[in-house]
């Protein structure tokens, strides 16, 4: 759960070689265990983001990879191997989130965009910007997410949870509204800045 | 004059991402693979234990089936009369239409592999009934495998068929959706 200190970021672009894709695709266990372990810990730090315990996200991994070995021959290579991979763990966490009701679907209606200077986000404390997350709403923070860091659009979004283009809006601008909140409440009780995000 | 809140915005949202990139990855608490190829060993071994099982049990229904009127102890010789009761014949099925049913079969087959080959990757929820309708389709082959009977023979190469059939439609909804998707735009989306 203690975010590492480890500067490699996104791993799920991370390249396969085809050869390991063609074996787990003949079911090769150890080809499976290789890609398994490459992919882990991106798989788990999305699981986690998407769903916000780390129970559940341990229990998407799981179902997730092991979806990934059971249905490897039906990847047919159109997109790269670790997107489809990362995918499978969004549709798991989704799923988990739906049938779980770990989400409360709140009656969001603003959708005005967040006209705030970008300072706050360019100058955030790492820590204190994944502890805010933490304590965003699992939909909201879901969203904001699969939004900012995976790329969807609204309408992926909307797809994803079964609801209209118009609650992916409003979950992210209440989402990011409120994470606004929490990091301005926290840097006012700690106003040093420890480990500050690099962006470059 | 109005460009600049929404300038303003955009660059809060860029700033906003790129800050939620930089997150470094989490540590998962423990090594997961050991779960994951326990899970993937007991699966293999239920699986293994039912190509085993079913074929068995349907060999040992059959022939329950066949031992059963022979090993009934016989009746005494009644002395009232016996009334005759003229019992329909056993459904016959001839073995044209097993042959043709076995030849649409294979039509469909090839219909669903290429589909499958060529077609756009499933969904979620589509990958899932798309498993599930090859797994029933597996049980129906080792039912097929065991049954001698040409009236079963028969049931069991339509129910094949219609699980095929099933099959294909799942494989083409990715196309009916991205046709119904691009006749009727999305009112929500302003340009």
């Amino acid at each position: 759960m203690e975010p590492s200190t480890s500067s490699q970021q996104h791993s799920f672009q991370r390249q396969v070689e085809p050869e390991l894709v063609a074996r787990l695709q003949r079911g090769d266990l150890a080809a499976f265990e290789c890609i398994y372990r490459q992919f882990e810990r991106a798989a788990w730090t999305l699981a986690l983001r998407l769903t916000g315990r780390a129970d559940v996200a341990q229990e998407v991994v799981q179902d997730a990879m092991l979806k990934a070995y059971e249905r490897a021959r039906q990847y047919r290579g159109d997109a790269p191997f670790p997107a489809w991979l990362r995918k499978l763990v969004v549709n798991e966490a989704l799923m988990r989130l739906r049938h779980d009701r770990l989400h409360v679907f709140e009656a969001f209606t603003d959708t005005q965009p967040d006209a705030d200077a970008p300072e706050l986000w360019t100058r955030a404390d790492a820590t204190a910007l994944d502890r805010a997350l933490n304590r965003l709403p699992d939909t909201a923070r879901a969203v904001l997410w699969l939004y900012h860091v995976e790329g969807c659009t609204h309408i992926e979004i909307a797809e994803q949870f079964g609801r209209t283009v118009s609650f992916s809006k409003s979950q992210l601008a209440r989402g990011t509204r409120r994470l606004r909140e929490l990091l301005r409440t926290q840097s006012e009780t700690t106003p040093c800045t420890m480990n500050p995000i690099s962006n470059t | 004059m109005h460009d600049e809140p929404n300038q303003q915005h955009m660059k809060g949202e860029a700033a906003l991402a790129a800050a939620l990139r930089a997150l470094p990855d989490a540590t998962p608490p423990r090594d997961g693979w050991p779960a994951i190829a326990a899970r993937i060993a007991h699966r293999r071994r239920t699986r293994n234990t039912l190509r085993i099982a079913v074929p068995a049990a349907l060999a040992a229904g059959v022939a329950i089936a066949v031992a059963l009127p022979h090993l009934w102890p016989a009746r005494a010789p009644s002395t009232t009369p016996r009334v005759v009761q003229r019992t329909a014949a056993p459904t016959r099925v001839p073995e044209i239409e097993l042959g043709a049913l076995r030849a649409q079969s294979q039509r469909l087959q090839t219909w669903v592999t290429a589909l499958d080959r060529n077609g756009a990757p499933l969904g979620g929820s589509a990958l899932a009934g798309a498993v599930a309708l090859q797994d029933r389709i597996g049980l129906v082959d080792l039912q097929l495998s065991a049954a001698t009977d040409p009236a079963t023979r028969a049931s069991l190469w339509k129910q094949r068929n219609l699980l095929l059939q099933q099959l294909g439609l799942l494989h083409l909804q990715p196309y009916a959706v991205a046709e119904h998707t691009r006749t009727t735009p999305d009112p929500t989306i302003i340009l």
